[in-house]
């Protein structure tokens, strides 16, 4: 019977379809729009996958890793002198325009790591070393630099090319992978001491203290000392990831936007698959009634309709996730939009799906219910 | 009429739709019987009870009152869920617009009422195979219902109701989409395959053509039955 069932619905197949593009389309939205929420996310941590380190050490008002407000220099000793504390290192992070030979400016995004440890260094070198920075005016690019400074030049920015950034000269003696990060700029590394040089003077210019727990202590706990014992704030890579998200989540629109894209997603699948499963089962009634009068239960039937919502629900959502995957893939390949797609949104998605398929089938199943086998006596 | 002979045993039946001032009292305290063997019309004028009845035999309805016995199970005792499991075991339906589902084929719509008892594909198949040929039909097996004629359809019905060999035949109506030699071919292919030892067919009908095919002739009007009888051009014997 269910074989039946079945073929009863890919026989009508305008309705079939209808039911196969709804669904499919709700699971496209949902999966892909949440991709490109999680990749914005994802992005927001990118200083974080950047620069590793263990402890965080901020101003006590910086919330979130995009974040700077610079403190003073000897706040690197005082946290050097914490128990629990390895090491701590100074490093600065800041946005700069990088001049093009055609006279333009480009945003990019200046690190500058502590000389001796090179702690937060790239984590991917395509070409050179990262030692090479202690060379006067050395800086290392990532690939974004290497596309977007390369602008109006014979030939792409290699090694050993120059570039200005605030009319002081930037040497590049290597070229790195970065993850993309939330402004979307380039990373430029250079030593900390050569980044205060790029970088225009203020009175404060240490943006992060990198640091380790000493052997013994963990990250959470070291992080804890320096935040009583310093009063500057202190995050170990997890918890400053998290709270870089609730940030984002607190203080921008990003979250409720992306929501109710997907909330919508969710809706018009259960109103045009609530719909047209509910034509679908309207138009059969009275086949069902004469299945009714022949003897099938009512379970058997409920089960029947259950199953064409869920087979319909099923390739709807293959149709929508197989959708998504290809845009991400291609959002990927070109850089942008962000897309990343964790184990937990087809999965979501597909609960959701399956939600839908719920509600439209539970309508049609009221009405077979109560549908009188005698039905099919009236003419 | 011999106690043995009685297969349906109807006693008193009521049946009222609606309440207060749009109450339709449909059967009001109906007996009726019928034969092993026979095929039995309930004739009448429209919105005389007879499709009510016939509702009521099959189990398909509920009634007010009153004692209901089909092939000695009594349906007024009977559970929603043990109706269901009774019809599908032992009721063959023909309905007047023959019911076929129009996107299975013309074999799988026969299949149907033996997939419902639990009958595996493949024999259900091979049956419906085998119950077409039978109604000289076996050659449209893989059509659609809607490309074969309506005296076809009501063919595919017939086979539809055989296939699971049920020991009562509710038809309702079965002439009155098709034109008179049509609807005479079906009522000589009903009489031929459906009747026999143990089985009854009931026709409720108003189609004063196919009068001839009937053993016996239950008359209502007004919720009742106002006469039983023999139909004079045919013997019980000749059976």
């Amino acid at each position: 019977m269910y074989r039946l069932g079945l073929k009863m619905l890919f026989a009508d197949r305008a309705k079939y379809i209808m039911l196969l593009s709804g669904m499919a389309f709700a699971a496209l939205l949902m999966t892909q729009q949440g991709g490109v929420f999680v990749g914005i996310i994802e992005w927001t941590k990118g200083n974080l996958k950047n620069m590793r380190a263990p402890i965080w050490v901020v101003d006590p008002k910086v919330e979130q890793v995009n974040e700077v407000k610079p403190m003073r220099d000897t706040d690197v000793s005082r946290v050097r002198s914490i128990p629990g504390v390895a090491w701590a290192v100074p490093m600065y992070w800041g946005i700069l325009q990088a001049r093009l030979v055609d006279g333009t400016f480009k945003p990019i995004q200046l690190v500058g790591l502590d000389n001796a440890t090179m702690v937060g260094r790239p984590t991917k070198m395509i070409e050179g070393r990262v030692e090479d920075l202690r060379i006067p005016n050395a800086v290392i690019i990532d690939d974004l630099t290497v596309k977007r400074l390369s602008v109006g030049r014979a030939k792409p920015l290699g090694m050993g090319d120059t570039f200005e950034m605030n009319d002081k000269e930037a040497r590049i003696v290597g070229i790195c992978q970065t993850e993309k990060s939330f402004f979307g700029y380039p990373y430029i590394f250079s030593t900390y001491e050569q980044a205060l040089q790029f970088a225009p003077r203020t009175r404060k210019m240490l943006s992060y203290i990198l640091a380790s727990p000493a052997e013994g202590w963990t990250a959470d706990q070291a992080a804890q000392q320096i935040r009583e014992k310093t009063g500057l704030g202190a995050y170990t890579e997890e918890a400053f990831g998290e709270s870089t998200v609730k940030w984002f989540f607190k203080n921008t629109g990003i979250p409720i936007s992306f929501m109710t894209t997907i909330i919508l997603g969710f809706i018009v699948g259960v109103a045009v698959a609530g719909q047209t499963f509910y034509s679908f089962i309207l138009e059969n009634l009275r086949h069902f009634g004469a299945l009714k009068a022949m003897g099938a239960s009512d379970g058997l039937i409920t089960r029947m309709v259950l199953l064409q919502a869920f087979t319909v629900g099923i390739i709807g959502y293959g149709i929508g996730l197989g959708l998504s995957v290809f845009i991400g893939w291609k959002f990927i390949q070109m850089g942008q939009p962000p897309f990343a797609l964790p184990y937990q949104l087809p999965l979501g998605s597909f609960v959701a799906v399956l939600l839908i398929c719920t509600f439209a089938s539970l309508l049609g199943i009221r009405q077979v219910r109560k549908l009188e086998p005698a039905v099919v006596f009236r003419g | 009429m011999n106690g043995l002979d009685r297969v349906i045993h109807v006693r008193g039946v009521t049946k009222t739709f609606g309440k207060g001032d749009a109450a339709v009292h449909a059967l009001k305290g109906v007996d009726f019987d019928a034969r092993g063997g026979e095929l039995l019309m309930i004739v009448g004028p429209s919105g005389c009870g007879k499709t009510t009845l016939l509702s009521v035999i099959a189990g398909t309805l509920g009634f007010d009152s009153g004692e209901v016995e089909v092939f000695g199970h009594s349906l007024h005792t009977m559970s929603q869920k043990q109706l269901t499991a009774f019809r599908a075991g032992h009721i063959g339906f023909i309905f007047q617009s023959f019911n076929l589902i129009p996107t299975l084929s013309v074999l799988e719509n026969v299949t149907v009422p033996l997939l419902i008892n639990g009958v595996g594909l493949k024999e259900a198949e091979d049956r419906a195979r085998a119950m077409l040929e039978k109604v000289n039909i076996g050659k449209r097996g893989d059509e659609r219902p809607t490309n074969l004629s309506g005296g076809q359809q009501q063919r595919v019905a017939i086979a539809r109701a055989l296939i699971h060999e049920p020991r009562l035949i509710i038809c309702d109506e079965p002439t009155s989409a098709l034109d008179k030699d049509t609807g005479q071919r079906v009522m000589e292919l009903l009489s031929s395959v459906a009747r026999g030892p143990g089985r009854c067919v009931i026709v409720v009908t108003h189609d004063n053509r196919i009068f001839n095919f009937a053993d016996r002739m239950t008359e209502m009007d007004d919720g009742r039955v106002q006469r039983v009888h023999e139909n004079p051009s045919k013997s019980m014997a000749g059976h």
